[in-house]
């Protein structure tokens, strides 16, 4: 045990000063089988180390090759598994942004194996959000503690992270209050908030307001309960995208607002097979219209939509008049 | 004189004068207790929706969405004022000259013959049936009427006055040009407008510089005075003369009592649901539940007027019934009936006249009901949201 580990701490002094200048590697070493046997040694120590899962075996990789605040290196890619073209990539990726290596892009990396993510998915996530090469790996830590506190489980919160990174750039803060609201403000169950959180992670960035105002679009004026807002994946669409399928089948007589019973006069059609389907699908399907009509119709509702908005800021200003008068009124 | 042009030209800039009114002087919308539990307009389209669902059919959806959106203007140009200016302006916007130009006709035969000699020569309906040339019929006349293309939602700019203070086009729907174009006046007709407030009709009529005199009547006075403010902005004084023109308000249906077989042609343009209204606003609504009588009077009311309209036109004349309902109600039963109590109490038969050829002429620029029994109804649709309107032309063949 303790030769091998002496081993590994000789091998890797070694190869930080072969490898200290990146770009140099390849002229120094000149051919390749040299950069191969060392990889092959490396991978090889690593896994008579331990054989047990991958999982460790990346936590062990990251604990060797990433100390935080070590600048990265061509050979220490490759040696955490990923291929000499992901290796460029990601390269490139943490060299691109704000001048230069970051001093946590080791961490980063080291935070997202621990995750379980594979090396191809790694990258992806990293050229998805660069941004993260910035955020310390601690951080990252908490932040995806704080995911599974939310409720994402193992699979779940791979799922969100490979799928919209940019979550992990939040503060903590941030997210618990997205997440409060849908809970208090939109009285979802905490299940059903978990869900939203899962299946689009974007509502973290969204304000506030228009996410208010496009659940109690869906509530009141369309009459969906949350259970089915959950199931037809509701804040993934634009409430502009919302409003606009939804004006069209109410004035095509296709759609109508339930009463207070939750009785319509006609079958409306699910909220799932109105959203969560493709604009043909929809226009086939449901509207059963033709892409002209569609098209002139959002362009329609786009200017009465501004005209609308523009008819309150003017009441907004008016009033501000009004005020101003009295203002002079009482000087006077 | 420079500071009075000033604040003319600061007026007519402020679109809107309500922002300068501090709330409390603004007329309130009532809301809350006073605000009837059904407004008028959900009961017109409940009204629609069960009856118009089975006459269109599948039609019915894009009708509907249509006449809930916006709808399309067209600027009928005014030939009284300058008009070299306003075409060239309104076709630098995109519009086209829908009457003289419908689309149908190959673009080829449009740049080769850009004067269009075809306006010297007002007024003539080309025979459709006889002639067997490869190109559409066009239309003669002076009527110039410009739309935006289909699926253009673009807005016309309120017309400004020349320098002889007529205005330079009257936006209306371009549909309602239809009836003024099917009435095909020819030189020196006499022309009875039975009910003629606003007056976009009128004015499509009066474009076409033919008739030797119209007699414009509404029942309703102040109607009539708005009629008199629109001809007055419109058509220069030399041509409202008594010897040419006449602006009476009587009740329509006496008409066969006052003047019997005199006009060449007669349009009866019939008050009706108006669809398009009644969907949209609830000021002035028909469906109002106050209104239930009236509203089902109609089309007692517009068989009268049809009958008397026809009781007015020459032997061989020519009426033009139309409404902007799609309701048949109003529409063909009411012609059926009209021309069944023709026949049948007063001695009058009367012929249909086919409208196709204005339809073939123009279906680029409208949207057609398919192929309705009697007569030609324009349907609303949202790439070309003008309409509806039903007309239907009958000759008096006795």
């Amino acid at each position: 045990m303790s030769v091998q580990a002496t081993g590994r701490l000789v091998l890797q002094w070694t190869l930080r000063n072969a490898t200290c200048p990146v770009l140099n590697l390849r002229t120094i070493l000149g051919s390749d089988n040299v950069r191969q046997r060392g990889f092959m040694t490396c991978r090889l120590l690593c896994s008579t180390h331990n054989q047990t899962s991958t999982l460790h075996q990346h936590t062990d990789l990251s604990q060797l090759q990433l100390q935080p605040g070590r600048e990265l290196s061509i050979r220490a890619l490759l040696d955490m598994g990923f291929t000499d073209t992901q290796a460029d990539q990601l390269l490139e990726a943490a060299t691109k942004g704000r001048g230069g290596q970051s001093e946590h892009a080791s961490s980063t990396l080291m935070a997202l194996f621990v995750l379980g993510l594979n090396p191809s998915s790694v990258l992806k996530v990293l050229e998805k959000c660069p941004e993260l090469f910035y955020v310390k790996g601690t951080q990252l830590q908490q932040r995806m503690d704080n995911l599974r506190r939310l409720g994402l489980l193992e699979g779940s919160l791979q799922r969100v992270v490979s799928h919209y990174p940019q979550i992990l750039t939040l503060p903590l803060r941030r997210v618990n209050t997205v997440a409060r609201f849908l809970r208090e403000k939109c009285a979802f169950t905490v299940q059903q908030a978990t869900d939203i959180i899962r299946d689009s992670p974007a509502v973290v960035q969204d304000n506030l307001g228009q996410l208010e105002y496009k659940f109690q679009y869906a509530y009141f004026r369309m009459g969906v309960k949350q259970a089915e807002m959950v199931k037809s994946k509701l804040f993934r669409v634009t409430l502009e995208e919302v409003r606009c399928r939804h004006s069209f089948l109410e004035r095509r007589g296709l759609y109508q607002t339930p009463d207070k019973k939750g009785q319509t006069l006609i079958v409306n059609p699910k909220l799932k097979d109105i959203l969560a389907v493709t604009e043909e699908t929809y226009l086939a399907d449901i509207a059963m219209a033709t892409q002209e009509e569609f098209k002139v119709f959002q362009k329609l509702m786009a200017r009465e939509w501004q005209e609308e908005d523009d008819e309150q800021e003017r009441d907004m200003g008016a009033d501000s008049d009004d005020d101003d008068e009295k203002m002079k009124m009482r000087k006077i | 004189m420079a500071a009075l042009m000033d604040t003319r030209i600061l007026l007519r800039k402020i679109k809107d004068l309500r922002c300068l009114t501090p709330r409390r002087n603004r007329v309130k919308a009532k809301w809350a207790g006073s605000q009837p539990k059904y407004p008028a307009t959900n009961l017109a389209l409940q009204n629609f929706d069960a009856t118009y669902s089975l006459q269109l059919g599948e039609q019915w959806p894009s009708v509907r969405v249509s006449m809930l959106c916006e709808q399309k203007y067209g600027a009928l140009v005014n030939n009284f004022a300058t008009t070299e200016g306003v075409i060239a302006d309104l076709q630098s916007q995109g519009c086209r000259d829908f009457v003289c130009q419908p689309v149908g006709v190959g673009a080829l035969e449009r740049l080769q013959a850009p004067g269009f000699p075809l306006h010297d020569n007002p007024s003539t309906l080309e025979s459709v049936g006889v002639s067997q040339h490869v190109a559409p019929p066009r239309l003669r006349t002076n009527i110039k009427c410009f739309v935006f293309p289909g699926g253009d939602i673009s807005r016309f700019k309120p017309s400004r006055p020349d320098l002889y203070g007529m205005l330079g086009y009257y936006l209306m729907d371009a549909a309602s040009v239809l009836p003024a174009l099917a009435l095909d006046v020819q030189e020196g007709h006499s022309v009875l407008d039975v009910c003629a407030a606003p007056g976009g009709k009128t004015l499509a009529l009066l474009q076409t510089q033919a008739i030797r005199f119209l007699c414009v009547n509404d029942i309703s006075v102040s109607r009539t005075y708005r009629l008199q403010r629109v001809l007055n902005s419109y058509v220069p004084k030399e041509l409202l003369t008594e010897e040419r023109m006449r602006i009476t308000s009587f009740d329509g249906r006496k008409w066969g009592e006052i003047e019997r077989d005199t006009f060449d042609r007669v349009l009866v343009d019939v008050p009706c649901t108006t669809d398009r209204h009644s969907a949209m606003e609830d000021e002035n609504n028909i469906f109002k539940r106050a209104r239930t009588k009236e509203r089902q009077r109609l089309p007692q009311l517009q068989t009268e007027l049809l009958l008397a309209g026809i009781e007015a036109v020459r032997p061989g004349g020519q009426v033009l019934y139309s409404t902007c309902s799609l309701s048949q109600l109003q529409n063909e039963y009411v012609v059926e009936r009209a021309m069944h109590l023709a026949r049948e109490e007063h001695g009058i038969s009367l012929q249909v006249v086919d409208l196709r050829p204005i339809t073939r002429l123009f279906k680029d620029t409208f949207h057609f009901a398919p192929d309705p029994h009697l007569g030609q109804l324009v349907l609303p649709h949202l790439t070309a949201n003008f309409g509806p309107i039903y007309m239907c032309k009958l000759q008096r063949l006795n």
